[in-house]
């Protein structure tokens, strides 16, 4: 035997295992060497779709039936004013067509139900128009509270509160009575409501005016809360109740009552004053007093509380 | 009638030819082998450099297999972070967008951006998480690519509980949009872990190649 018999033999070899190691491999866009890693699907990795946009809502035309209301209140400094307001009646019977939200965590969307902005922002305005001293500020913002605190208190039980005279046909019938709370709109339309109807509606007014507002549940009752930096007037006989909420102190207003008395004995007009800013114990009911109420922000984003990717070292020293 | 056994005529009348007697030829006699000393030398060298060029080219084909699949392994890790890291960019545009003051409306368009981020994440998260998985690698790098999988799923998790949070929004049950996002932030502390062990393991992974002597792994293509 000798070297020339041998060599055909290795060349045939190594060209065996080159064929089958790199080149079918490489034709078939397999890994080049030993073993197989499976299959790889194939084609480009996923993009990003946007969402799709959604079509805005056709404004309300403004030559439409109109529902007109006259407020007859009283402002702060003891003046009576007369405020009218105006909600265009396919607006109102939107509102009354839409099913209401069972879950309470939802109801600032109805305090800021872009349909009844122009609603709001033009009685807040009227209401508490701008002032240039900025010591006024309080007094726009004790006026918008009072206006709010005098709309009459009916139960979503009584057909009384619906202009109608009738429930609407979305009332949530529970077992501790009916359940009904109002869009700003409705409440100033049918001048009355019960205490979730004043506190949507004083803080979509409130939140017309710059301020930020939450929605405060009792088991039985619901106020809302003012993010006031710090509130402790000299004059106040009570120490202002606030609650902390993402590190920001919201101050108690009651929506649906105010001080009041008998002008005079055997009168049945009354004068009155609005309940404070932090007076939470002249409610007098007893769950404002004892129970720390869930805070309920108007505006509600999931916002994740971990995002961040960690970088991953590659294999083989890759950056 | 009587047949004749040499020619046998069936029935048919037909008649089958007689053979001829085959003649077997002699084998013709194998020239004796004989080996000589130098031949049978030749023949073992040559068998035993066969073997040996077999074995130094197997262990060095071996090798490089392991060279490349630990490079088309990198490859794989590093298409992988950077498409995450592009859902990441959109993660941290969304996150900046003050939301104090949005209306209704953009508050819903904000939700569904963050449903479209999670949709994104959750299918870039799958298509590597198959591509990484299917990679054939040394078995010092079994632990790596197995955390690096385990950091995938969770991030898969935790985009799939974005989603269903986005779509808690949507049916206006913010309770259940918590309950979601709380779920995801855990997936999101596991997928953190995971990446922490992808580290540990790659790092033994690599220290073990060096003390074996392996050669070095080429960083992945840019």
């Amino acid at each position: 035997m000798e070297w020339k018999d041998v060599l055909p033999v290795i060349a045939g070899a190594v060209v065996i295992l080159v064929v089958a190691l790199v080149v079918k491999p490489a034709l078939l866009g397999e890994p080049i060497g030993f073993g197989s890693r499976g299959l790889v699907p194939a084609g480009d990795p996923p993009a990003y779709v946007p969402p799709a946009p959604v079509p805005t809502a056709t404004p309300f035309p403004d030559d439409g039936e109109v529902y007109t209301r006259n407020f007859r209140w009283t402002a702060i400094d003891g003046g009576v004013q007369t405020t009218q307001v105006t909600v265009p009646e396919a607006l109102f019977r939107e509102h009354r067509e839409t099913p209401r939200i069972t879950d309470y965590n939802t109801w600032g969307r109805y305090a800021l139900a872009d349909a009844d902005r122009p609603v709001l922002e033009d009685l807040a305005r009227r209401i508490a128009p701008p002032a240039a001293n900025p010591d006024e500020e309080y007094f726009r913002l004790m006026d918008l509270v009072f206006f709010v605190q005098q709309i009459p208190y009916d139960k979503d039980d009584n057909a009384t509160s619906y202009t109608e005279g009738a429930l609407p046909r979305h009332a949530m019938y529970r077992a501790g009575g009916v359940e009904y709370p109002k869009y700003p709109a409705e409440m100033l339309v049918d001048g009355r409501g019960d205490c979730e109807d004043a506190a949507i509606l004083m803080t979509g007014l409130l939140d017309a005016l710059g301020y930020d507002t939450v929605l405060l549940r009792y088991s039985d009752h619901m106020a809302l809360g003012i993010r006031m930096n710090e509130f402790n007037p000299c004059y106040a006989k009570y120490t202002p109740k606030y609650f902390e909420h993402e590190g920001k102190h919201y101050y108690y207003i009651e929506g649906t009552d105010f001080e009041w008395w008998n002008v005079s004995v055997g009168s049945t007009a009354i004068w009155g004053t609005p309940r404070a800013i932090g007076d939470a114990a002249g409610t007098g009911l007893p769950s404002v007093r004892s129970e720390t109420p869930q805070i309920v922000p108007l505006r509600y984003i999931p916002e994740p509380g971990e995002y961040r990717i960690r970088p991953a070292r590659l294999p083989g020293g890759g950056a | 009638m009587s047949m004749d056994p040499d020619t046998p005529e069936p029935s048919g009348g037909l008649k089958i030819p007689k053979l001829p007697d085959l003649e077997i030829p002699k084998l013709p006699n194998l020239p004796k082998i004989t080996v000589t000393r130098k031949q049978a030398l030749t023949a073992v060298g040559t068998a035993v450099f066969v073997v040996v060029v077999a074995v130094i080219g197997g262990a060095i084909l071996l090798n490089y297999t392991q060279n490349q699949q630990v490079a088309a392994f990198s490859s794989h890790v590093a298409a992988s972070e950077a498409d995450i890291f592009q859902v990441y960019d959109k993660i941290a545009v969304h996150m900046r967008i003050p939301t104090n003051d949005l209306s209704v409306a953009e508050c819903d368009a904000h939700m569904r951006e963050f449903a479209a981020i999670a949709r994104y994440g959750r299918d870039v998260t799958a298509y590597h998480r198959q591509i990484v998985a299917a990679d054939t690698i040394p078995e010092a790098y079994t632990g790596a690519q197995s955390a690096y999988v385990r950091a995938l799923d969770n991030l898969n998790r935790a985009f799939t509980f974005w989603s269903s949070a986005a779509g808690a929004y949507e049916m206006r049950d913010y309770a259940a949009a918590n309950r979601n996002l709380a779920d995801a932030d855990e997936a999101w502390r596991a997928y953190a872990a995971a990446i922490t062990d992808y580290d540990r393991e790659l790092r033994a992974a690599e220290e073990e190649g060096t003390e074996e002597g392996g050669e070095e792994v080429p960083p992945p293509p840019a």
